[in-house]
């Protein structure tokens, strides 16, 4: 599949949506590899720049949180020769081409991250110089592929980490991310079952997600299969570069008590009632298999 | 009808009216196992059901709704349609419009999530530096 290779931007912004910052090392770590490939992209995200996705039972409300992202964005981009909103959900990138921007006009284009770190592997090789000995299965959709050929890209800057084998397996399971599934009875069960599967069959050790929601949901399966590592495709690259990029949600996603993993410092940070009413039943659901 | 409303029902029609509802996307979506009584009918009672959604018709087949609420844009259904429309497109469309985003009675229940942006915020509190909040929220 052709990959889009977007001109460099003179100014940009890496726009990360809402749910990423459960993993804000994942941010860190994106804007750090963005930055290294000279590409400068100052993130966006949360509530605050939401492309109203959430809210697609109102076209009305949905229009007025894209129309204030938008002009959010042009305006932080005012200027520019070539501006770029470098995106990480493909939810937030489907949104921006089929809703937003036909909406609101833009004076950036939108390219996600993947395609704009593919475009520059070879700065990026040079990056990575430590081994991470890993077989690692590629959690992958279907949905988004067509629009942007995340899978092969993803694929293609992992095989940049020297020690790390991916395994050889066609599996694409259904929806654009596991969210999507998520909503639908039965459906992420059944693409969680068919993902052990195939990291059985594939004798991987690792499962590495693609998106947020999908790594939000899979981390906690290593909680049945021990020997099972669940890492965003972030988490290798900064692993191979040696910049410290610890996954915090799992830590507190698969600990005996989310609570005392969270720490005072944490839950003081998060607020004892949201913290119950809003963030303990997440962290303690059990693995959707 | 104003803005996105407006551009649901006028792009949505004008898909529409360029399908000819043979269900080669249906056959081809991968969701159909979990959207009940969809593999149980002809595909392409599901199509024109979406057809009929889009076009603001009466007597939109329910198994056209479990179709288009069991949607997660898995995309499939673009390479397989014969008229090369964006069929995917057309099921967020529909699902708009089936959930009430345009002002129509809604065909099903949404799960909706009031506490969606506090817990967002929540989350962002722990993993963040109060500096990086301010700069990037």
């Amino acid at each position: 599949m052709a990959v889009t290779v977007h001109p460099a931007p003179d100014r940009a912004v890496f726009w990360f949506g809402c749910n990423l910052v459960r993993h804000g090392e994942v941010i860190r770590a994106s804007a750090r590899l963005l930055e290294a490939v000279g590409v400068a992209a100052e993130p966006a995200g949360g509530p605050a720049n939401c492309c109203g996705a959430t809210q697609e039972a109102s076209a009305r409300i949905t229009e007025g949180m894209g129309r204030r992202t938008v002009e959010g964005f042009n305006a932080r981009l005012a200027g520019a020769e070539h501006g770029q909103v470098i995106t990480w959900c493909p939810s937030c990138h489907m949104n921006m081409q089929d809703v937003m921007a036909p909406a609101t006009p833009t004076n950036f284009e939108t390219a996600h991250i993947t395609e704009v770190l593919h475009a520059r592997q070879d700065r990026l090789r040079t990056l990575l110089v430590r081994p991470v000995p890993a077989r690692v299965l590629l959690h992958r959709h279907l949905g988004f592929q067509p629009r942007v050929p995340v899978n092969s890209l993803v694929a293609d800057l992992l095989r940049l980490i020297p020690g790390l084998t991916l395994v050889d397996d066609p599996l694409a399971v259904p929806g654009h991310m596991c969210s999507s599934l998520s909503g639908v009875p039965g459906a992420l069960a059944a693409a969680q079952r068919a993902t052990l599967d195939a990291v059985a069959a594939g004798g991987a050790d690792t499962l590495a997600t693609i998106f947020h929601s999908c790594h939000r949901e899979s981390v906690a399966l290593e909680r049945g299969c021990p020997r099972l590592r669940v890492a965003n495709w972030i988490h290798l690259l900064a692993e191979s570069a040696g910049w410290p990029a610890e996954d915090g949600y799992k830590a507190i996603r698969n600990a005996e008590d989310p609570r005392a993993a969270l720490g005072e410092a944490g839950m003081a940070a998060a607020g004892e009632a949201v913290f119950e009413r809003l963030m303990e039943p997440e962290l303690r659901k059990a693995p959707v298999v | 009808m104003t803005g996105l409303a407006a551009r649901i029902t006028a792009e949505g029609a004008r898909l529409a009216a360029a399908c000819t509802a043979c269900g080669a996307c249906v056959t081809a979506c991968p969701m159909t196992p979990f959207a009940p009584g969809v593999d149980a009918a002809e595909p392409r009672v599901a199509a024109g059901g979406m057809r009929a959604l889009l076009l603001g018709e009466g007597g939109v087949a329910a198994e056209a709704v479990a179709w288009i609420a069991a949607c997660t844009r898995s995309a499939q259904c673009n390479a397989a349609c014969p008229e090369a429309l964006d069929v995917a497109l057309m099921m967020r469309f529909a699902g708009m419009r089936a959930r009430g985003a345009t002002g129509e009675a809604p065909r099903y229940a949404t799960r909706p999530d009031p506490g969606w942006s506090s817990r967002v915020k929540a989350f962002a509190r722990v993993t963040l530096t109060e500096e990086e909040q301010a700069a990037w929220l």
